[in-house]
C-alpha cells in the first residue's frame, strides 16, 4: 500500500529530515512510527501526501508512484488518503456533521449520498447526536473523533495520523486507539505517527522506530522500546 | 449544478465573513470607478462644448449685400481655389437667419427686435492648417464683396490646448485609478485568503482540486467588481442627473447623450467585474502552491 524506497528529504538549509529510508507497508497493516521530536516522523507522512517533495528516491502510494506526479494529480492522491493530526485541523464555522460532509462536498458527492455517509460515519465514531454541534461545544477526544470521521467518511485505502492523541489526556487517547483499530480492521491501512510510550505498548503492532531521519529499527509486534531478539533491521 | 451552488454560496459566506475587508474593495472600485466615469463624462461635455469651434469657422467672412448673390458666388470660388483653404461654405441671409433664430430660440424678446434683412451673408472658412490664416486673411482684405473678416483662430488655438490637456488628464486619471481598483481588489482576495488559510489548508489535505478552491474567490472578486462598478454607474447617473438639471446657460451644455452615457455605463460596470477577475485572480496567484 505505501512504499518508499531510498527516500531522503533535505530541506532547504541542509537540514536532513530523511536519509535513505525503505519502508514497505502492506495492504491493511497497522504500523506506528516511533521517534523523538525531529526525527522525521512527520516529515515521512507529509512525504506521503506530497504535501513536501522528496529530494532523492521514490514513494509508491495506493499503487501510485508520487514522487513524479503532476501536481494537479495530487488532489486525487489526498482523496485516496485519509488524515488526522494532532490539532484536529476542524473549521471552527461549520458544524460537526457540516465538516465531515466538507471531505464529500470538495470531491462532487452529491447531497443526499452524502448526508447519508456522514450519517453512518457518525455513527461509527460514536457522535450521530452531536452532528449539529459546533467544534467548540467538544471536548478534545470528541474533536479527534469528528477529524477521524471527515478523514474516513469516503472510505479512503490509507489512514495517515500524526500524532492523533498528542493533545488529548490517556484515558481519551484509549478511545482514539481503538477507533482507530476497528478504521483497520476494516481494512485500512495506518501509519500512525506518535511518541506516546503507553499507547504503542499496548497495541503491540508493527513499530518503525527513527533517529534524526533514519530508521533505526523496523519491528513487528512491539512496544514502543522494543526487544532486541526480533530486531529485523537497525542498530538500536 | 449543486456544485456551481455550493461555489457560489462559498463566495457569498466569505462575502458575510469579512463585511469590512469586502467593503472596503467594493468602495475602492466604487470610488476609482466612479472617478473614471465622472473623467469621461467631463471630457465628453469639453468635447461637446468645443465642438463647433474645432471644427470649421476659423474664418468667417461677412460679405456686403449690395453686390449680389453673384458676386458672393464668385468668391466663393476663388476662395475655394485657395490652397489654405480646406472646405469653405456660403451662408445666404435666409441660413444666417436661421441660424440666429436657433440661437435665441429661448428668447423671443431678441427675435421680435431683429429684422431677416439686417443679418448678412458670409463664408465660412476651415482651414487645413490654422497658422496659415493670416495668407488668406491678407489676400481677402482688398476685395470690395467683403464686408468684414473674422479670424477666430487664436481662441480656437488656445481651446484647443486646453482641451487636450483637460484629454489626457482624464485618460492619465482613468488610467490611474483602474489600476488602483486592480491592485485593491488584488490585495482584498489576498485578506480573504489569509483570512480563510486554515480552511484553504483543510480543503487541500481532503483533496479539493485547485479550481475548487479558486473558483469561490474569484466569484468573490468579479461580485465586488460588480457592485462597485453598479454603485459608480449608480452615482455618476445621478451626478449627471443633477448636473444636467442646473444647466441655464445656452452656451454650455451639461447634458451628455443618453446613448453615451448607456454604452458606458455597461462598460464601466462590465469593467468591474473584469477588475474584479484580475485582482482576484493575482491575489490568488501566490497562494495556490501546492
Amino acid at each position: 500500500m505505501i512504499r518508499l524506497e531510498g527516500v531522503t528529504k533535505v530541506y532547504d538549509g541542509g537540514i536532513v529530515a530523511a536519509r535513505d529510508v525503505d519502508l514497505d507497508i502492506r495492504k491493511g497493516a497497522f504500523v506506528f512510527l516511533v521517534g523523538p521530536s525531529g526525527s522525521g516522523k512527520s516529515t515521512l507522512i507529509r512525504l506521503c501526501l506530497r504535501e513536501e517533495r522528496l529530494t532523492k528516491g521514490v514513494i509508491w502510494v495506493a499503487g501510485k508512484d508520487i514522487s513524479t506526479l503532476p501536481n494537479w494529480k495530487i488532489p486525487y492522491l489526498r482523496r485516496s488518503v485519509g488524515t488526522v493530526f494532532q490539532d484536529f485541523k476542524l473549521l471552527p464555522s461549520k458544524t460537526v456533521g457540516e465538516n465531515v460532509a466538507f471531505a464529500l462536498e470538495v470531491i462532487g458527492r452529491p447531497r443526499a449520498v452524502a448526508r447519508r455517509q456522514v450519517q453512518q460515519v457518525l455513527e461509527l465514531v460514536g457522535l450521530s447526536t452531536k452532528a449539529d454541534r459546533y467544534p467548540h461545544q467538544l471536548s478534545g477526544g470528541e474533536q479527534q473523533r469528528v477529524s477521524i470521521a471527515r478523514a474516513f467518511v469516503n472510505r479512503p485505502p490509507i489512514l495517515l495520523a500524526d500524532e492523533p492523541t498528542g493533545n488529548l489526556d490517556p484515558a481519551t487517547s484509549v478511545g482514539i486507539m481503538r477507533l482507530l483499530d476497528r478504521i483497520n480492521r476494516t481494512g485500512t491501512t495506518v501509519m500512525m505517527a506518535t511518541h506516546d510510550h503507553a499507547i504503542v505498548d499496548a497495541m503491540q503492532r508493527r513499530v518503525v522506530q527513527l533517529d534524526r531521519g533514519r530508521v533505526v529499527r523496523d519491528q513487528r509486534e512491539s512496544g514502543y522500546e522494543g526487544n532486541l531478539d526480533s530486531t529485523i533491521e537497525g542498530k538500536a | 449544478m449543486t456544485r456551481l451552488w455550493y461555489l457560489f454560496g462559498e463566495a457569498l459566506t466569505s462575502f458575510r465573513r469579512n463585511v469590512l475587508v469586502v467593503s472596503a474593495a467594493i468602495l475602492a472600485v466604487f470610488i476609482s470607478l466612479a472617478l473614471a466615469f465622472s473623467a469621461l463624462v467631463f471630457n465628453e461635455l469639453v468635447n461637446l462644448n468645443t465642438i463647433r469651434w474645432q471644427q470649421g469657422n476659423h474664418i468667417i467672412v461677412w460679405l456686403q449685400d449690395d453686390l449680389g448673390p453673384i458676386a458672393h458666388t464668385d468668391l466663393l470660388g476663388q476662395i475655394l481655389a485657395y490652397d489654405e483653404v480646406k472646405s469653405a461654405d456660403y451662408f445666404n441671409k435666409a441660413q444666417a437667419y436661421q441660424e440666429f433664430q436657433e440661437m435665441f430660440a429661448d428668447n423671443p424678446a431678441i427675435l421680435d427686435e431683429v429684422d431677416p434683412n439686417v443679418l448678412p451673408a458670409s463664408i465660412r472658412i476651415e482651414l487645413t492648417d490654422v497658422d496659415l490664416y493670416e495668407s488668406v486673411q491678407f489676400r481677402l482684405v482688398g476685395e470690395p464683396v467683403v464686408r468684414k473678416i473674422d479670424v477666430q483662430v487664436e481662441a480656437i488655438e488656445r481651446l484647443l490646448s486646453v482641451t487636450r490637456a483637460l484629454s489626457a488628464i482624464g485618460i492619465g486619471l482613468v488610467v490611474l485609478l483602474t489600476t488602483s481598483a486592480v491592485v485593491l481588489i488584488a490585495n482584498t482576495i489576498r485578506m480573504a485568503i489569509y483570512a480563510r488559510r486554515e480552511e484553504v489548508g483543510i480543503m487541500k489535505l481532503v483533496g479539493a482540486g485547485n479550481w475548487f478552491i479558486r473558483i469561490p474567490f474569484i466569484l468573490e472578486g468579479i461580485i465586488e467588481g460588480l457592485i462597485g462598478g453598479a454603485l459608480a454607474v449608480g452615482a455618476v447617473l445621478f451626478g449627471h442627473y443633477i448636473l444636467s438639471g442646473t444647466s441655464t446657460d445656452f452656451f454650455i451644455r451639461l447634458q451628455v447623450s443618453g446613448d453615451f452615457l448607456l454604452r458606458w455605463s455597461v462598460a464601466i460596470f462590465l469593467f468591474g467585474g473584469f477588475a474584479g477577475f484580475i485582482g482576484s485572480s493575482l491575489g490568488l496567484r501566490r497562494f495556490l502552491k501546492v
